[in-house]
């Protein structure tokens, strides 16, 4: 399966992405979603499509919002980078570690790093900071900056 | 530690009758582990914020060393991220360079590995032998980089050094010593039966949990899963080479060994093709003064498996978002489902043979036997437990280090 | 009395000075320099043949070697180590980030070197220390030992 059927599969899956899908370059597409959509699209990449290995998870602080990339592949080496947004006053996300559950390592990386609430994420020890650091420091986001001491 | 009660045994990067940090906290009935849990991140420096306060180049620096053993996976696999941004095509000679110095990189690590797996199994002579082979690819890559490790070889652009005709007849002359002394440890590796049985049923990992759980590098591939970044996702000079994808079926240390011994012969094949092939012309590309705007998903297999780099551009001189995710992490979940229900005495060479990254040092296991009584052990002491247990079980690494002393060519 | 003292603390000296006890601890480091203190006691430079014997437990050791910038996490660990050694101990910072924090000056996270949570008695630099250096570094820190022995 090229790219190009990738892309007219989800788009035929998904019509609210027709036109949204980037391909700049080979074996590498980048598709910005809605919050909403998110699970059903990487649910269908994974079941229908192949994309059977999550890299990572990636979250940015944009400063009006934060974004979250989930960089997906395939065995052909194809890689989809699906994002979305939530907004900097309410940073909640929706876990996929029912789907991947790789995932956990790299939700809670983003719980600990930006101060984002991963829904339905099962309770575990905080990963990757210490457990002395205080629990609402989030080193990854813009305005922090390191306490001289 | 007959105990019928469970048990829980923090192990971790830490001394004994310390507290924090622990890397895993086994929960242990009798003999037997019945749960694992995983925390991580002692060694967490906050590399990706610094990433954001510092300049591209200087973050491919700093980038390199986030792991001593493979600083040119993360240099490469950053440098190939900000080149396609940039939209920067690296010329040829720099793409054979990278590879070459990856390849190379690939052997000293497996190399490196199969000391450490001997020497968890209190097979020394096998880390003795194998690290003095080491010193041989140690020796080409200070002769072509200037550092045995941490190679700054990379440049955005391409490559900061040259690899003279000399050096090349050197490497050549290398491999031909190495494959020598790997045919050996082959012969180790498949007719001494007391070393196969040692290893055979430990680790267990099927095909379907490596891939539910994310498992890459050889720990995937030992379970059967055909995945190599090099071959499905090619970058640096990979997609003009020709080279095998090395998987097994054992689904067990035992097949993550024969997959790295595997490997260690195809790295020698792309190193000779690399060689014979190395194109000539420039060593860089122009880089432009500013990163534009962009973002790019980088992906390389280090020698644990794949490492991935995303980095974001805002066109400013330094990057916005730089994120890695280094092989090790993706193999953390597989090691806690092998653990359980085995026995303690596995539990060395079970986590030694993901070739984890986090540390080869220093893990200790602090025994805890009801709430008031605290006991501790330390990673030595585990290690021997596990060679004590193994003897009960039949197998001697003593009689292996006599035998294998008296046999082995110097 | 007084002589008997004098002859023990040398013997004793000369014990530690001969035959060191190390004790390897990583404080957060990339592997590298742990790498080539564990290549310096293997055949190729075989820190052994100066009796430098690596131990697993600081009651035992009379050096410890240290590498890494110290994480915060580690900071602790690291000061009850030394805590546990007994006197006179000595520290070896290995490497540019045990030094002065390296690469990793300035992280959070990093204390930026391991005298800024323990005193140390010799640094050996390098991004990593190569096992030479390493070697170099012991030789002169017990050399120091012997001088200061003899004052």
């Amino acid at each position: 399966m090229t790219e190009e059927n990738i892309i007219v599969s989800v788009e035929a899956k998904f019509p609210q992405l027709k036109g949204l899908m980037r391909l700049p370059r080979p074996r590498r597409i980048f598709v910005d979603v809605q919050p909403e959509d998110f699970r059903n699209i990487i649910n269908f990449c994974r079941e229908e499509l192949g994309f059977i290995s999550l890299s990572t998870i990636t979250g940015l602080d944009e400063l009006d919002r934060f974004s979250f990339i989930y960089h997906l592949s395939r065995e052909d080496g194809i890689l989809i980078n699906i994002k979305i947004q939530a907004e900097k006053t309410l940073p909640q996300i929706h876990t996929i570690t029912d789907i991947f559950v790789a995932a956990e390592m790299y939700e809670r990386e983003l719980e600990d790093l930006l101060g984002v609430k991963v829904i339905g994420l099962k309770e575990g020890r905080r990963y990757p900071l210490p457990d002395s650091w205080p629990k609402d420091d989030h080193p990854l986001r813009k305005d922090w900056k390191m306490k001289v001491e | 530690m007959h105990d019928s009660h469970d048990v829980r045994i923090p192990v971790g990067p830490q001394h004994p009758a310390l507290k924090e940090p622990e890397s895993f906290i086994i929960t242990l009935r009798g003999e037997k582990i019945t749960s694992v849990n995983i925390k991580l991140g002692y060694n967490h420096r906050g590399i990706e914020k610094a990433c954001e306060e510092r300049s591209y180049v200087q973050d491919l620096y700093l980038i390199e060393r986030i792991c001593g053993i493979c600083s040119h996976s993360h240099s490469t696999c950053f440098a190939q991220a900000v080149e396609e941004i940039a939209g920067v095509d690296i010329p040829p000679r720099a793409k054979y360079i990278r590879t070459l110095i990856a390849e190379l990189e690939r052997v000293h690590s497996h190399l490196l590995w199969l000391g450490v797996a001997g020497h968890e199994v209190g097979f020394d002579t096998l880390l003795m032998y194998t690290w003095r082979d080491r010193e041989v690819v140690m020796d080409l890559l200070a002769d072509i980089t200037g550092n045995r490790v941490n190679y700054g070889i990379n440049t955005l652009g391409g490559v900061r050094r040259d690899v003279s005709p000399d050096q090349a007849k050197a490497v050549l002359k290398a491999l031909d010593i190495l494959k020598k002394q790997t045919d050996y440890y082959v012969e180790i590796a498949t007719k001494e039966n007391t070393l196969i049985n040692r290893l055979s049923g430990v680790g267990v990992l099927k095909h379907e949990d490596a891939v539910r759980l994310g498992a890459v590098g050889p720990t995937a591939r030992a379970s059967g899963v055909n995945s190599d970044v090099r071959k499905d996702d090619p970058y640096a000079a990979y997609g003009e080479l020709d080279f095998k994808v090395i998987t097994d079926n054992h689904e067990d240390v035992y097949g993550r060994t024969l997959v790295r011994v595997g490997e260690l012969y195809e790295s020698y094949k792309i190193i000779r093709q690399v060689i014979e092939r190395m194109p000539e012309g420039p060593l860089t590309q122009k880089f432009p003064r500013k990163v534009p705007i962009g973002e790019a998903s980088s992906r390389y297999e280090a020698p644990r498996g794949e490492d991935f780099h995303y980095v974001k551009s805002n066109g400013s001189e330094k990057p916005e978002r730089v994120k890695v995710r280094a092989p090790t992490l993706a193999n953390i979940q597989s090691v806690a489902h092998m653990l359980e229900d085995r026995y303690l005495a596995d539990m060395p060479i079970v986590i030694a043979a993901i070739d984890p990254c986090f540390s080869c040092t220093d893990r200790m296991v602090s025994l805890k036997k009801d709430k008031q009584h605290k006991e501790c052990l330390t990673w030595g002491e585990l290690r021997k437990y596990s060679i004590a247990w193994h003897k009960e079980h039949g197998f001697d690494p003593d009689v292996l280090n006599l035998k294998y002393q008296r046999g082995l060519k110097s | 009395m007084r002589k008997i003292e004098i002859f023990v603390k040398r013997v004793i000296c000369w014990a530690r000075r001969k035959s060191p006890w190390i004790l390897h601890f990583n404080t957060g480091a990339c592997n590298a320099c742990d790498i080539e203190v564990i290549a310096a006691l293997t055949p190729h430079y075989d820190l052994e043949r100066f009796g430098v014997i690596l131990k697993g437990t600081p009651r035992h050791a009379d050096v410890l070697v240290c590498s890494g910038p110290v994480t915060r996490q580690i900071e602790s660990c690291l000061k009850r180590i030394y805590a546990q050694m007994p006197s006179p101990k000595f520290v070896v910072a290995v490497g540019s980030c045990a030094c002065s924090g390296g690469v990793f000056n300035g992280c959070y996270n990093v204390k930026s070197g391991i005298d800024k949570a323990i005193p140390v008695s010799a640094y050996i630099p390098g991004c990593p220390a190569s096992p030479k250096a390493i070697i170099d570094g012991v030789a002169k820190l017990l050399a120091s030992l012997e001088e200061a022995n003899n004052d």
